[in-house]
């Protein structure tokens, strides 16, 4: 097996208070990151994510037209496919051509490789409480086929609460940079993998963890960030699945 | 030439399909090899405009009472191909989870709309109640992409990794490829991998804003080709690390994955992210372009994306390969076509046929390639890839091999 090291990480987060409750350094997001005409189609999630991932990107000094990555989230376009959700009812209304293709749950991984004319492979994944967890997972499993850089952005945006309340109070993404190279490396992670939890979760972290899922990354964010060794969970579930961080 | 593989092969010990053609393996290979195509004006709910679908017309089981908050017309479609007997998924994987374990098992299932009919309905009630959802109403459950993954993980008990790929209509070939991938890395000794996708509202009034519904059956490559017929399925695969046991069963190489960077809807106009897609995949399983037997065309039978498919297959394997499109006989099943086109080359290699491309009368003289009309039975087969491309240039070659 490949050792796979992070490279970086990156927060945005419209809702400053968080990263101050958490201690964590982070982002509004930045529009000027994305062309107007590109700017115009995305959706704030798609914003999000595109500023987290740029930012990443740019601590860990890689050039992202080089990069693979994997993007995870539960809703994805949660609004975009709400705004047309709202006209099928009636059978006549017409749908937007834009917002259709938009309301895919790879709108953000398309837009992020056109915006950085990036060619690898790149992945949508969705997995509920373990999309972190199922996220770090797929980047460990790539990573072990190709060497070098890969990008994770994980996120979710502000959600209609009609849908599934609490889930979507608060928008939240974050990008890690992995790489199987050990220079300029933050720290080592392992395999993600489900182990008996040692001590009980953080209950101010599993509040937020049910109102933005995407905050499932908060305890590894806070681990690099302090340059603290251990096991790092990723997800509030009964089966808690889990990752060594090694600084 | 022909180098080592880059990825360790994984056998497929069992794998099924519920599509327009029916249930199961010999439903799909006899409409395949008979050139009858299922396709048919939509029953399953009202539009303002024709469309021809492959709709899934058989009673479909329901969930059982445990698991009834994971009801969804995607779960239904996912539940039945599971329980088909005679294909035996089901059984399959209940022997892995007793070899291996549950929790080395994982469950990766591509899907583009999951539940989304159900919450299409629910909508209705919403705009007529205040800004509320109906009782029974569960986002997570129902409509969230992993929710038909998850239904059957725990409908039948297992506890490894499980999760969604969604990137539209390469999602049940990239979910393939995660699950060779969790084997090869032993993180699981088993994946049960695949799509699932059903026919709703959104998709086929967003194909026809798009002006890429045919007002008849589909019509892949042809001159006068007229748009797309969307379908409906599950094709599920069990993939297991290779041992003396599974030597018999066949093999899936490798999954070449590619962005087009170019544009949401619209294809790279050379082809270039499908050429890099079937590049990487020869590249992975170390094969040389010769090496492949047939290929299914993802060819969707919209103007554009025919063409530029047809320009980047010749670029990889000339005008020498065998290349036939089936969406003439299940529609465009989405997010479910990764998988279930895997399935018919399977079908293809075990019962040594190459289908025909169902619909096509004229090819388009622009297409170079080798695309058949009519299906060849016996016929040598040892390789065979299948080619998946979706919205935001996402696109995905699988290729599988018959027993070694």
């Amino acid at each position: 097996m490949r050792k796979i090291y992070i490279k970086s990480s990156a927060i945005c987060c419209p809702n400053a208070e968080v990263l101050t409750q958490f201690e964590l350094d982070g982002s509004d997001v930045d529009k000027t990151l994305i062309p107007a005409v590109m700017r115009r189609r995305t959706s704030l999630t798609s914003k999000m994510a595109i500023t987290a991932a740029t930012h990443a990107c740019e601590k860990a000094n890689v050039n992202p037209e080089k990069l693979p990555s994997v993007f995870a989230s539960l809703g994805g376009e949660i609004q975009v496919t709400d705004a047309l959700c709202r006209l099928l009812p009636d059978k006549d209304e017409l749908l937007s051509p834009t917002q259709f293709h938009n309301s895919v749950h790879n709108t953000t991984a398309g837009y992020w490789g056109i915006l950085n004319h990036c060619q690898k492979p790149a992945t949508a994944i969705a997995a509920v409480d373990d999309g972190f967890a199922m996220g770090l997972l797929e980047s460990w499993s790539q990573l072990q086929q190709t060497s070098g850089d890969l990008l994770l952005v994980c996120y979710d945006e502000l959600w209609p609460q009609y849908l599934a309340a609490p889930i979507g109070k608060i928008a939240f993404a974050c990008a890690l940079v992995l790489s199987t190279e050990v220079d300029n490396a933050l720290a080592i992670i392992s395999v993600p993998e489900i182990k008996p939890v040692e001590k009980s979760l953080n209950k101010d972290w599993c509040d937020l963890v049910n109102s933005a899922p995407a905050t499932a990354a908060v305890p590894l964010l806070q681990a690099l960030k302090q340059q603290e060794s251990g096991l790092i969970p990723l997800n509030i579930n009964a089966a808690i699945w889990h990752t060594y961080l090694q600084n | 030439m022909t180098t080592s593989p880059k990825i360790k092969a994984a056998a497929i010990t069992a794998y099924t399909t519920l599509n327009a053609c029916g249930l199961g393996k010999q439903a799909l290979s006899q409409a395949l090899k008979t050139n009858q195509s299922p396709l048919a004006p939509l029953k399953l709910f009202e539009l303002a405009f024709n469309a021809y679908v492959g709709e899934i017309k058989q009673p479909l089981p329901d969930i059982p009472d445990n698991l009834k908050a994971y009801q969804s017309r995607n779960a239904q479609v996912a539940l039945a191909a599971l329980n088909y007997e005679e294909d035996g998924v089901r059984h399959v994987v209940e022997t892995a989870k007793q070899r291996y374990g549950a929790e080395r098992i994982g469950v990766i299932i591509g899907t583009s709309t999951s539940g989304l009919y159900e919450t299409e309905s629910a909508y209705g009630y919403l705009l007529k109640h205040d800004e509320t959802m109906p009782e029974n109403f569960n986002f997570v459950k129902r409509h969230a992409y992993q929710a038909t993954g998850r239904f059957l993980q725990l409908e039948l008990g297992l506890t490894g990794a499980c999760f969604a790929i969604s990137t539209a209509c390469s999602s049940g070939a990239k979910a393939i490829a995660a699950g060779q991938r969790l084997i090869d890395n032993n993180v699981c000794d088993a994946v049960l991998v695949g799509g699932v996708d059903t026919l709703c509202r959104l998709t086929l009034r967003g194909f026809n804003s798009l002006d890429l519904i045919s007002p008849e059956p589909c019509k892949p490559m042809d001159a006068n080709r007229s748009g797309i017929s969307i379908g409906e399925a599950a094709g599920l695969l069990v993939l297991e690390k290779q041992s003396d046991d599974n030597q018999h069963c066949p093999q899936l190489l490798a999954v070449g994955e590619s962005s087009d960077a170019h544009h949401m809807s619209h294809p790279h106009p050379e082809g270039l992210g499908a050429k890099l897609a079937m590049e990487s995949a020869l590249n992975l399983a170390g094969l040389e372009a010769s090496s492949i037997d047939y290929l299914n065309l993802h060819a969707t039978a919209t103007k554009i994306n025919d063409a530029v498919e047809a320009k980047a297959v010749y670029s990889v394997f000339a005008d020498k390969l065998p290349c036939s499109g089936t969406k003439g006989i299940t529609g465009h099943t989405l997010g479910a076509a990764g998988a279930l086109e895997t399935i018919i080359t399977l079908l293809a290699l075990e019962q040594q046929f190459i289908p025909a491309t169902t619909g096509l009368q004229t090819l388009d003289p622009d297409c170079q390639c080798q695309v058949l009309t009519k299906p060849l039975l016996n016929q040598p087969l040892k390789i065979t890839m299948s080619n998946s491309f979706g919205f935001g240039g996402n696109n995905a070659s699988v290729i599988v091999a018959k027993k070694s």
